[in-house]
C-alpha cells in the first residue's frame, strides 16, 4: 500500500497546478457567500464556519472527480488491478491522497475565512483536528463514489449527487465544531460532534475499503 | 418462467386489500376517531403519516437487504427486487414531506421545522434518488447492478447517522413534539392504515420488480440472430 | 408541545389525505401503464 501511495503523491505533484485551481475556486465561493449575505459583519461572523465547509465541499468535487483520472486516461484502471496492488490498497491509496489534499485546501482556505468573515480563532489544534476529520470525511465515500463515476455518463453530476446527501453528517458536524472554535464553546460541545466525526470516518473507511473491490472488478 | 413472477395474480390482490384497510382505516380515523386534546383535527393526518414512516423504513430496509442479496448471489432478481424497493421508497418518502409540511403548517405556522426524523427522510429522498440516477447512467447492467447495491448499503447505513447528528443539531435550538406522536387511545384506524400501506408498498414493489426483470431479461439475451447474416 | 387547541385545519386533514391518495393512484397507473409496455 506504500508503493500505492507513493504512486498518488508523485501524480499529485505532478498536478499542483490544478491543486492551486481549486483553492482559487474554494476562495471565490467563500467570497460569493459573503456578497449572498451581504457587508454585515456580526452575521459573516456568525456563519463564517459553515460558509467554509460549503466551500470546501463544493472544491471537494473538483479534487475527487480527478482522482481516477490518470488511471481512465490510460485506460489503466484494468492496468492496475493486473499488478500486485490489490484493489483495496489503491483504494485506500486514493483515499488518503484525496483526504490530504483535502485538508491542505481546508488549511488553505483558513486564513480567507479569517479575512473575509471576521472569524478567527487561537484553537488551532483542535481546528486542524476538526479540518482533518470533516476532509477524510468527505474523501472515504468520495473516493469509492469518484471510481464508479469515472466510469459512467453524466459523471461532473452524478459525483456530487451521491456525495452530498450522504455526508450531511460530516457537514454538520465539522460546521457545528468549527462554530463552536470560533465562536466559542462554554459547554464545551465541540467534543461530541468531533466523536460523531471520529465514528463516521471508522465507519465508512472500514466500509468503502470493503466495497471497494466490487466496484472496480470486471 | 421470469423472475418475480411466480405469484402472477398476488400483487393485485394486495392492492385490492390494500385499499379496502386504507378506505376503511382513513373513514374510522376522519370521522369516527375523536379530536386530539392539543392538535384538535389535525392529528387525523398521523392516521396517514405514522403508517406511511413505518412503511417507507420497511421498504428502504428490503432495499439493502435485496443489495446485499445480490452482492453474494449475484441473481439478478435481487437487483430487480432492489430498483423497485429503492423507487417505491422514494415515493413514500416523498409523500412523508408532504405530508409533514402540511401538518407542521397549522401546528407551527411554518412549512418545514427541521424535526429529525423528517429531515433525515428528506436525506434519504436525495440519497436515493441518486442511487436510480446512478442506475439510469450506466449502460452495462452488471456494473450497474453491483455499484447501485454498493451505493444503497452506504445509503442506508448511514441513515441512523444522520438521523442522530440531525437530532443533536436540532435539539440546541427547539425543544417540539415530533409530528409521528399518536397520543389518541384510538389504534384502530393506526393499525388498518398501517396494514393497508403495508399491502400496497407490496403489491408496488412485486409489479416494479416484474417491470425490471422485464427489462433486465431483454437487457441480457444475446443479440437476435438476424445479426448473423449481417456478419456473414 | 403548544398549551394551545388549533381550531379547524379539517383543510390541511384532507389536503394530507387527498394528496396522498393522489400520488399513489397516480404511482400505481405508472406502474400499470409501464408494465404493459414491457410486456
Amino acid at each position: 500500500m506504500i508503493t500505492a501511495l507513493r504512486k498518488e503523491f508523485l501524480l499529485q505533484w505532478r498536478t499542483r497546478a490544478q491543486a492551486v485551481a481549486v483553492f482559487v475556486f474554494g476562495a471565490t465561493a467563500l467570497l460569493l457567500f459573503s456578497f449572498a449575505i451581504g457587508p454585515n459583519a456580526a452575521a459573516l461572523r456568525q456563519h463564517a464556519a459553515g460558509f467554509l465547509w460549503l466551500g470546501l465541499l463544493l472544491s471537494s468535487t473538483l479534487t475527487l472527480s480527478e482522482t481516477f483520472h490518470a488511471e481512465m486516461e490510460n485506460r489503466a484502471l484494468e492496468g492496475l488491478l493486473l499488478l500486485p496492488v490489490s484493489p483495496r490498497a489503491l483504494y485506500y491509496g486514493k483515499a488518503v491522497a484525496n483526504a490530504l489534499q483535502l485538508i491542505l485546501l481546508g488549511i488553505a482556505l483558513v486564513p480567507v475565512m479569517v479575512v473575509l468573515y471576521d472569524a478567527g480563532t487561537t484553537r488551532i489544534p483542535m481546528l486542524l483536528v476538526v479540518i482533518a476529520l470533516g476532509a477524510a470525511g468527505i474523501s472515504a465515500p468520495g473516493t469509492l463514489y469518484s471510481a464508479m463515476t469515472s466510469q459512467a455518463r453524466a459523471k461532473q453530476t452524478l459525483l456530487p449527487l451521491l456525495l452530498f446527501p450522504l455526508i450531511v453528517p460530516v457537514l454538520l458536524a465539522s460546521v457545528k465544531a468549527t462554530s463552536l472554535i470560533i465562536l466559542g464553546d462554554p459547554m464545551g460541545q465541540a467534543q461530541a460532534w468531533i466523536s460523531l466525526l471520529l465514528a463516521f470516518n471508522g465507519i465508512y473507511w472500514s466500509l468503502c475499503g470493503l466495497l471497494f473491490d466490487r466496484v472496480v472488478e470486471d | 418462467m421470469l423472475p418475480n413472477e411466480r405469484f402472477p395474480k398476488l400483487p393485485y390482490a394486495l392492492l385490492a386489500l390494500g385499499v379496502l384497510c386504507l378506505l376503511a382505516g382513513s373513514y374510522l380515523g376522519l370521522f369516527v376517531a375523536p379530536p386530539e386534546h392539543f392538535m384538535g383535527q389535525v392529528q387525523r393526518i398521523m392516521y396517514v403519516h405514522v403508517p406511511t414512516a413505518w412503511n417507507d423504513m420497511l421498504a428502504f430496509t428490503f432495499a439493502f437487504f435485496s443489495a446485499v442479496i445480490f452482492l453474494f448471489k449475484s441473481d439478478f432478481k435481487w437487483d430487480a427486487r432492489m430498483e423497485a424497493a429503492i423507487e417505491v421508497g422514494i415515493l413514500f418518502a416523498f409523500l412523508l414531506c408532504c405530508q409533514g409540511a402540511i401538518w407542521a403548517k397549522p401546528t407551527w405556522g411554518v412549512w418545514w421545522d427541521w424535526d429529525p426524523r423528517l429531515t433525515t427522510t428528506a436525506v434519504l429522498l436525495f440519497a436515493f434518488a441518486g442511487i436510480l440516477a446512478l442506475r439510469r447512467f450506466v449502460d452495462d447492467p452488471v456494473k450497474r447492478g453491483v455499484w447501485s447495491a454498493v451505493a444503497t448499503i452506504i445509503a442506508y447505513v448511514d441513515v441512523p447517522i444522520v438521523y442522530f447528528s440531525v437530532r443533536w443539531w436540532n435539539s440546541l435550538h427547539q425543544v417540539q413534539s415530533s409530528p409521528s406522536t399518536v397520543s389518541s387511545q384510538f389504534y384502530l384506524p393506526l393499525r388498518l392504515n398501517a396494514f393497508g400501506v403495508l399491502f400496497l408498498m407490496t403489491a408496488f414493489i412485486m409489479l416494479r420488480a416484474r417491470i425490471a426483470s422485464r427489462r433486465l431479461a431483454s437487457e441480457l439475451v444475446p443479440p437476435p440472430a438476424d445479426l448473423a447474416g449481417e456478419l456473414a | 408541545m403548544t398549551g394551545g387547541y388549533i381550531t379547524g385545519g379539517w383543510g390541511f386533514v384532507w389536503a394530507a389525505y387527498g394528496w396522498t391518495a393522489l400520488v399513489l393512484t397516480v404511482y400505481a397507473v405508472s406502474l400499470f401503464v409501464r408494465l404493459r409496455k414491457v410486456r
